[in-house]
Order: C-alpha cells, then sequence, then structure tokens
C-alpha cells in the first residue's frame, strides 16, 4: 500500500464540507422563519374559513407553490447525488474515506436540523392552533407548513443521506444496507402516509378536544425511528475508529522504517 | 464497540474525533427532541400543555411513564458504548427545549394563550437523580429498581414549586374552583370540555383523600417496568447490522 496516501491531513480537508452546511442550515432556518412570519402575518387573518376566496389566495397558493419548489429541489439534489456518484468505491483511501465520514455526518446533521422543525416544532404548534380553530379543511394554516413544507423537507434531507452513504462510503457496497440508518430515514419518511389516515379520522371523528387520541399514536412509532441515529452513530464510530487505527499503525511503520 | 481508538492518538486523529463529536452529539440532540417530543405530544401531551389538566391523578401517573422511555434507551446507549451516565438528562433537556420553544412562540405569541397556562412540567430533578443513581449502581436491573421510582416520585414534587400557586382556590359565581380552572374557564380551547379530563370520576377518595402520594407510587411502579422495556429498545436501535441481501 501506498503510505504517502496514509499521512494524516489538516482537519480543513476532512471538514471540508463544512461551508456548505452551515449555508444548508441557515437556508433552511430562514425557510422557517418565513413560514412562521407568514402564519403569523395571515393565519388569522385568512386562514381561518377555507371557503372564504382569500384563503384561495393566500393558502392554497404557498400550498401549491411550495409542493412544487419541493419537488423540483428533491429531483435537483437527488440526481446530483446519483449522478456524480462512483460506480467503484475500491480505490478510495483512508483519508479520503474520513473525509467522507464527516461530510455524512454534516448530512446527518442537516437531516436532524429539518427533523427537528417537522416532528417538534411545527407538530406542537399544529395542536396550538387546532386548539383554537375547528379544522373545515385538510390544508389549514399550520398543517400546509407541517405535513407539505416541514415533512416533504425532512424527507428530501433524509434521502440525501441514504443517497451519500450508498455512492460515496465503501462500508455500504462490502457489507450492505445499515438497517439503522434504513430505519432513521424511513421512520420518520412513513410519518407523511400516516397524515392520510390523520385526515380520514379527522373526517370521520371529532377529534379536536384531545391532541393524545389513538388516532396519532401512529405518529408517535413512526417517531421512535428517530432513534436509529444510535446505531448509525455507532457505525459511523466503528469504522472512523478503524480507519484511524490503520493510519496510526501505518505512520508508526513509517517512522520505524525511516 | 468492537474497535477502540488508538491509544495515544496524535493530533489529528483527536482533531477528527473532536470535531465527529461536535457534529454528532448536537445532531444527536435534535434528533431525540424530534422523536421524544412527537411521543410525549401524542401520549400526554393534552396534560403537559394545559395548566388546569395537571391533576392529582392521571397526570402524575401518565408523564413520568410516558418520560421514561427515552430515558431509559439513552441511558442503554451512553453507558453500553460510552460510559456515561447522562441519558436522562440529556433526554430531558432535549425534551424541554423542544416543549419551551412551542410553548412560548406557538401556544403563546401565536395562539395568545397566557404562558402561565401551557407552561410545560420539569423532568429535570428526575432525570438528574436516575443519572447519578445510574452512576453509582453501574446497573440497569437496580436503576430500574431504584432510579426509575425516584424518577417518577420526584415528579410531583419537583412541579409543586411552580404549580402550587394555582391550585390555590377561588370562588366565582358561587362556584369553588382553583386558580388553575379559573384561567382554563376564560381562555377556551377545543379542550375545554370538562368530560375530558379523565380525572377523578371514581367515588373512592384513596388514603384519606391523599391521591398525590398513591399516584406517585403507582407511577413509580410502572415506571420501573417500563425502564426495562426501553432500555432493551434502546439496544436494539443501536444495531450496528447491515444487510446484504436484496430486501
Amino acid at each position: 500500500m501506498d503510505t504517502s496516501k496514509l499521512k494524516p491531513q489538516p482537519l480543513s480537508y476532512y471538514l471540508k464540507g463544512f461551508k456548505q452546511f452551515i449555508c444548508a442550515v441557515l437556508i433552511l432556518f430562514g425557510v422557517y422563519l418565513a413560514a412562521i412570519w407568514y402564519q403569523f402575518s395571515f393565519a388569522h387573518l385568512y386562514g381561518l374559513e377555507a371557503h372564504d376566496p382569500n384563503f384561495e389566495t393566500y393558502w392554497m397558493s404557498w400550498l401549491y407553490t411550495e409542493i412544487v419548489l419541493e419537488i423540483i429541489i428533491a429531483i435537483c439534489l437527488w440526481s446530483y447525488l446519483w449522478v456524480t456518484r462512483e460506480l467503484t468505491l475500491d480505490h478510495v483511501t483512508p483519508n479520503q474515506e474520513l473525509q467522507r465520514y464527516c461530510t455524512f455526518s454534516l448530512f446527518l446533521a442537516v437531516y436532524a436540523w429539518t427533523l427537528y422543525w417537522g416532528v417538534s416544532y411545527f407538530t406542537e404548534q399544529d395542536g396550538a392552533w387546532h386548539q383554537v380553530v375547528t379544522r373545515d379543511t385538510s390544508f389549514t394554516p399550520s398543517h400546509i407548513m407541517i405535513f407539505y413544507l416541514s415533512f416533504p423537507l425532512y424527507i428530501i434531507a433524509g434521502v440525501c443521506t441514504l443517497l451519500y452513504a450508498h455512492t460515496r462510503l465503501p462500508i455500504y457496497q462490502t457489507e450492505g444496507v445499515s438497517l439503522a440508518h434504513v430505519i432513521l430515514v424511513a421512520g420518520p419518511f412513513m410519518i407523511l402516509p400516516n397524515v392520510g389516515l390523520n385526515e380520514w379520522g379527522h373526517a370521520f371523528w371529532f377529534m379536536e378536544e384531545f391532541f393524545s387520541a389513538p388516532l396519532h399514536w401512529g405518529f408517535v412509532i413512526l417517531g421512535w425511528c428517530g432513534l436509529g441515529l444510535l446505531g448509525v452513530i455507532l457505525q459511523i464510530m466503528e469504522r472512523v475508529s478503524e480507519i484511524l487505527n490503520s493510519l496510526d499503525t501505518q505512520n508508526t511503520l513509517t517512522q520505524a522504517d525511516s | 464497540m468492537s474497535n477502540t481508538l488508538p491509544s495515544e492518538p496524535n493530533a489529528t486523529t483527536a482533531h477528527i474525533i473532536k470535531a465527529l463529536e461536535w457534529i454528532l452529539i448536537p445532531t444527536l440532540f435534535f434528533v431525540i427532541i424530534g422523536s421524544f417530543h412527537i411521543h410525549m405530544m401524542l401520549t400526554a401531551g393534552d396534560w403537559d400543555f394545559w395548566l388546569d389538566w395537571k391533576d392529582r391523578e392521571w397526570w402524575i401517573v401518565l408523564s413520568p411513564v410516558v418520560t421514561i422511555t427515552f430515558c431509559a434507551a439513552l441511558h442503554s446507549f451512553f453507558w453500553k458504548n460510552f460510559r456515561l451516565p447522562i441519558g436522562a438528562t440529556f433526554a430531558i433537556l432535549a425534551l424541554l427545549t423542544g416543549e419551551w420553544v412551542v410553548r412560548i412562540t406557538g401556544f403563546h405569541a401565536w395562539s395568545h394563550y397566557p404562558i402561565n397556562l401551557v407552561t410545560p412540567a420539569t423532568f429535570l430533578a428526575g432525570a438528574v437523580a436516575i443519572d447519578a443513581i445510574f452512576l453509582l449502581t453501574r446497573s440497569m436491573l437496580l436503576t430500574a429498581i431504584l432510579g426509575a421510582p425516584v424518577y417518577a416520585l420526584l415528579f410531583f414534587p419537583s412541579n409543586w414549586a411552580w404549580l402550587a400557586a394555582f391550585h390555590v382556590p377561588v370562588e366565582l359565581h358561587d362556584q369553588v374552583m382553583t386558580v388553575a380552572d379559573l384561567i382554563g374557564f376564560e381562555y377556551v380551547r377545543t379542550g375545554t370540555p370538562e368530560y375530558i379530563r379523565m380525572i377523578e370520576r371514581g367515588t373512592l377518595r384513596t388514603f384519606g383523600q391523599h391521591s398525590v402520594a398513591i399516584s406517585s407510587f403507582f407511577a413509580a411502579f410502572l415506571s420501573s417496568l417500563v425502564y426495562v422495556l426501553w432500555w432493551f429498545i434502546g439496544k436494539s436501535f443501536s444495531s450496528l447490522k447491515y444487510i446484504k441481501e436484496r430486501i
């Protein structure tokens, strides 16, 4: 093995994607703040009555716009990660693999940020809204932000983590699919289809009085899948430890030879 | 974990490990906020949202039992892999962060409920206590037997400091009620109906009307069982498994 490839690089080499990570977090933060500002500005004004023409103007237009943009963003990001993939990962050096694990961790951090806004902030905020307003549509001002903005955004980010890992990390080619990673992404993803059950239930029964109703427990069980991150962290630490050990051993041997 | 780090890592190795820690620990924190918060809000949320739902029987049983879940899962993860007895405090800090952000910006600023009405319960005293017991015993079983009950028993006392003032009786239109009830009646919600609060429908006034104590001890018993169950759930999620076959 060419030991020059094993020489440790400066930290900036491993954290090459850090600027893009900061940009992604800030852009997403801006999107969420804009959504909250819109709710504060127009929810009580035009979001109380689904048959009001202003509801169509202010809320349904927002809904159609965000859905179109999300589809475009998903296609662009997922295609980019797929098209720029490497067909074989045999040539990846330990340093490159370490760098990729750092980037993969940054991808997970972006996913965590979107997951927080989706299943924590906007979900409980939805409860705050429906304790005030009894719904007459599936597209309430809170639902438009939770189900059709924040959920799709974390699904896009989650699939990005899967695509990155499968196309850049050698262990996903040699060992197969990480069970914990699939759980981490698929569980919260399934919350979106579960919205269908939720909307059906809210049409069939009167559910407004009780946020902890059994109808909502599907969200709870799928939310537990976030714990899949525990396994993913252990897998990262295990592989990074292996690489660092090999780097350390090789460097020691090189020093002894010289 | 089967691999350990080099015994004397060089500077670059140490920097990489530290960088990964700085990325992955906040990542875990935000994911736990999300997972734990949605779990809490959709199983015990109504009792945590509203001041007038914080009764002396059901709220005291439900809240510790529902929240010890993620504490146990993270105990399993942090202790078995990193020898850190911080799982409960980490989980509760995440939960309270998520709750406080929405109570202030969502319930208070957007829906205009007074913050007194929507203050979340605290679990921090119990979380610190169960972590300390775990550190001292270094045993899942002993923590389930000793720590989980302490976690549940501390729930009501640690909340009583801020809650007591709202349980003072007041008279309005010849009706005696608590200040909490009065605030609740002033701010009508879809969750307001009296019948929906599943409290004290029975005729028994247990143990000389000291419902809090018996509720706390019942919560303590249940918490022990739930702690063990969720320890293993946490262990299951900490899977290192890769699947090679096509699913």
